[in-house]
């Protein structure tokens, strides 16, 4: 589903462009590593054909036509990281270009399609394909499966920043400032729609087109088959993705569900034990759930005075996980999230760095 | 997606895909010629363009307040009209498609959204709030504006020179580089694919079964795929024999000239002042 | 010798493309590769403008090889690209920029020239190949005449010593195709060389001074025009020439080696 302007508010719309950002960042670096110099041309050509197949009116078992996105193919031919770069690129120049989709939701719309999406048909093509050789109907089947997840999951995705819209957004009046339709009503809607059209016409396509790669040119299906057995012998070509790529991937990906499942902290209710404000002992309801989470002891009537001193120290920029400029809580979370995780990523690679350098160095010096 | 419907009808997957293959191809051409008219937004810095229509996005993006999006739809058509596009072309490139989509989705909010009843149906006893009247305006009103203004952009600065100036967002030159090479790339595979579908059409006699269709469909995707990987090849040998090395270069040359000063003073104005009343 | 190529055997997909090739083309020549579909000439030119590389044997460019290590390097790479132009059959391969001046601009551009000077370079050989008045035009929006132009002038804007083309009259139109002859014509001469690839027989007395006919991927003969034309048999023999039964104006029916004119 490609989200038109107007559905998600500029928060959200803010949210997801600074979501993706580390993603192209990432899948760029990674791509240059093994692409090199054919990085450019390769993901261009294809990207101006997953801009082909999202025009391609698809004839349905059933009487209906649908679209496809690609993402399936893409996945398994290139990658998921340089799935995620052209998917991307198609995106963008069917929005910008082409009027087709909104300007304000590229990043919604990348996100969930080109980033969700290339991870969750790799991960089920890599786990339904398995060790098969590269020419076999299994692998058709994965391709087939792998894509109807992904066009799924990021409906789901989708589905999701249409439902909190309206519970965030909503004008003097009550009105709703964006997507009207809360979670009840769009799940259901969107997931619908995708699990029997969408979702089928990505099945066909990915199937169909991997089945005739696996006749024309098996070995442009070689990157996502790294593991296959020796079913025909074909050409290996250019090199074979960094071992250590890989075995990092289900950390990231683990990370980022983390990352985006956060803001169901907001229905947790109370404060953590021992994580008060030294306003909180004046507070009655608080006291009381101090007192109820404490065996029945009472909350001391005011605040302790070292904890009073010490909570003047430091104020934090993002308190309690509310950016103050972040109206809703929800969001509030998430960048927090974000921006937390980035934080302490960077860090980690900040004294990586420094700790080659030493080690470099160290190296580098003659025995003494 | 806007203008992606669902029909039924045997035959008609190969005429609505060339009809969508046709569209996309004339959009793009009509964009190259308009953009080199003569109208006020050709003459300015792409850079400015590209910042102050996307700010006047935005402001209609962030607008609580409904009136003040039709003002931002104002303005996108008044400078439309200054640059010789014509309302009617805008109407029907932009207005009737997104209107249909956006109706359809727009249309139940009109009974759905809780709040004041100012009118129920007679017979069917469904009501219409004031609030759902709102909220289905914004919906509207802000896919328009935001289309409006895109065709806008995009009619009056060529595809190139929109790229360029979206170094001035740190967007990095490979990916400035990627989105044009990509552009005419598309451009070519449109025409190879609408005379591929053109010619199964000519050769297609009587009604084919869904099953058959499908086939067809796929086997033409598999050729255009082929065709696909077969010039991404000659693309990175005609690179790498020009002297490509990896590191992308571009070559771009805008000059802010006062003209280009006073457009961006104003488009900040604009905003500003919308913002403020919107928020 | 400007090009030395040694016994070279270039393998595609378990096709042999060229299959030991050895020939030697000397400085300021005009040479014509003949050949039919398939024979190598197309791979042999990218073998000659270091794209591809050989499994066995090697080829020396005035003396120096044309090696992966050589490439690799940004400065012998820069120099030996400044020498050698390859104009690609596909125009559509050729034109990957999104207009015709950042086509042309796109060699100098790479090798870091200043904005100026590629500016100045740039409408200097677009207004030699008079197609300066599309500077500015999308490559979908040319007709094939006028690809054909740019892409020339996007190799020809480094003034190379050195010009392949790959079927350079393939899909012109009689006019564009005598134009584009009378272009290398005249660009030739002097010290530069130019090396077509064609099996379009009728322009060879005017373009070259000596023919290569390569046939699968080998080597089947070399000479001056007159004398590889004259020999029918050759001619037969490696494709370039057909013998269908055709009717001459007499009305007999009968067949023999022709081409159609």
């Amino acid at each position: 589903m490609h989200i038109p302007d107007g559905y998600l508010s500029p928060t959200t719309c803010a949210a997801f462009y600074a979501g993706s950002t580390p993603f192209w960042y990432v899948a760029l670096q990674r791509v240059k590593r093994v692409l090199h110099t054919k990085l450019v041309p390769l993901i261009s050509l294809f990207s101006a054909f997953c801009f082909l197949i999202m025009m391609f009116n698809l004839p349905l078992p059933g009487g209906t036509t649908g679209h496809a996105v690609g993402i399936g193919l893409a996945t398994v031919v290139l990658g998921p990281w340089a799935a995620m770069l052209a998917v991307s690129v198609a995106l963008i120049i069917q929005a910008l270009f082409f009027g087709d989709g909104g300007i304000t939701a590229i990043g919604a719309n990348c996100f969930n399609m080109a980033i969700v999406g290339s991870l969750v048909a790799y991960v089920f093509y890599r786990a339904i394909a398995g060790r098969s050789p590269i020419i076999s109907f299994r692998r058709v089947v994965a391709a087939g499966l792998a894509g109807y997840a992904a066009i799924n999951v990021s409906a789901l995705f989708a589905a999701i920043e249409f439902g909190v819209q309206p519970l965030l957004y909503k004008d003097a009046s009550g009105a709703p400032l964006y997507c009207p339709y809360p979670l009840s009503v769009s799940i259901p809607a969107m997931m619908i729609g995708h699990l029997t059209i969408a979702g089928m016409a990505e099945l066909i396509v990915s199937a169909g087109l991997v089945a005739f790669l696996q006749w024309s040119d098996p070995s442009l299906l070689k990157t996502t088959a790294l593991k296959a057995t020796a079913g025909n012998a074909v050409t290996l070509e250019g090199p074979s993705r960094p071992h250590k790529a890989r075995s990092l991937q289900p950390i990231w990906i683990g990370l980022c569900v983390l990352m985006i499942l956060t803001p169901l902290g907001i229905l947790a209710t109370g404060t953590a034990w021992g994580e008060w404000m030294a306003s909180d002992f004046s507070n009655p309801a608080v006291r009381e759930q101090i007192a109820d989470s404490s065996l029945h002891q009472a909350a001391p009537a005011q605040a302790p005075q070292g904890l009073e001193q010490m909570s003047q120290v430091w104020t934090a920029p993002f308190s309690r996980y509310a950016p103050p400029y972040i109206r809703s809580a929800g969001f509030g979370y998430l960048l927090s999230a974000m921006f937390g995780a980035g934080l302490v990523m960077l860090a980690c690679f900040l004294v990586a760095r420094l700790m080659r350098g030493f080690v470099v160095e160290r190296a580098r010096e003659p025995a003494t | 997606m806007t203008g992606h419907h669902h029909r039924r009808g045997r035959g008609g997957f190969i005429e609505h895909t060339i009809d969508g293959l046709h569209a996309a191809m004339d959009r793009a051409l009509y964009a190259d010629r308009s953009a080199s008219g003569r109208g006020a937004l050709q003459q300015l810095d792409p850079r400015v363009k590209v910042a102050g229509l996307g700010a006047l996005i935005l402001a209609s993006a962030m607008a609580a307040r409904l009136w003040v999006v039709a003002v931002v739809l104002l303005a996108a058509m008044i400078l439309a009209a200054f640059s010789y596009l014509s309302i009617w072309m805008i109407a029907t490139r932009v207005w009737f498609a997104t209107a249909t989509f956006s109706a359809a989705f727009a249309v139940p909010a009109l009974f759905l959204t809780p709040g004041n009843i100012i009118y129920t149906i007679p017979g069917l006893l469904w009501t219409i709030t004031s609030q759902g009247l709102t909220s289905a305006g914004f919906l509207l009103l802000r896919s328009e504006t935001a289309a409006t203004l895109a065709l806008v952009l995009v009619f009056t600065t060529p595809w190139m020179h929109i790229l360029k100036a979206l170094r001035l967002f740190r967007v990095p030159v490979v990916f400035v580089v990627i989105l044009g090479m990509t552009c005419r790339y598309i451009l070519l595979l449109l025409e190879n694919a609408h005379e591929m579908f053109e010619s199964r059409k000519s050769r297609t006699v009587g009604p084919t079964s869904s099953g058959e269709q499908r086939r067809i469909a796929i086997a033409s995707t598999g050729a255009l795929l082929s065709r696909t990987f077969q010039l991404s090849n000659e693309v990175y040998l005609a690179m790498q024999s020009r002297g490509f090395r990896g590191e992308v270069y571009i070559l771009d040359d805008f000059r802010m000239r006062t003209l280009d000063w006073l457009a961006a003073i104003g488009f900040t104005g604009l905003t500003a002042g919308l913002v403020w009343m919107g928020r | 010798m400007l090009f030395e190529v040694d016994h070279l055997t270039y393998r595609y997909e378990s096709n042999a493309a060229l299959n030991d090739l050895t020939l030697a083309i000397p400085e300021a020549s005009r040479v014509a590769l003949l050949g039919a579909n398939g024979s190598g000439k197309s791979t042999l030119l990218r073998v000659l403008d270091g794209l591809h590389f050989g499994v066995t044997g090697g080829v020396r460019f005035r003396g120096e090889d044309l090696s992966e290590e050589h490439f690799a390097d940004d400065e012998w790479a820069f120099a030996f690209r400044r020498q050698v132009g390859l104009v690609f059959q596909n125009p559509d391969a050729q034109l990957f920029n999104p207009t015709v001046f950042d086509e042309v601009a796109f060699s100098p551009l790479q090798m870091r020239w200043s904005k100026a000077d590629i500016k100045e370079r740039v409408m200097e050989t677009l207004d030699w190949l008079q197609i300066g008045h599309l500077k500015d035009r999308p490559p979908q929006r040319l007709s094939g005449g006028e690809k054909k132009r740019v892409a020339l002038a996007s190799v020809l804007v480094l003034d190379p010593a050195v010009l392949l083309l790959d079927e350079p009259t393939a899909g012109l139109d009689p006019r564009s195709q005598s134009q584009l002859i009378d272009l290398l014509v005249e660009w030739g001469g002097g010290q530069k060389s130019v090396i077509i690839a064609t099996h379009d027989l009728d322009d060879l007395a005017d373009i070259a001074d000596r023919c290569y006919v390569l046939d699968a991927g080998r080597l089947a003969a070399e000479g001056p025009p007159n004398e590889i034309l004259g020999d029918r048999e050759l001619l037969q023999r490696t494709n370039l020439v057909h013998a269908h039964r055709h009717r001459h104006s007499s009305g007999e029916m009968h067949s023999h080696p022709h081409r159609h004119e």
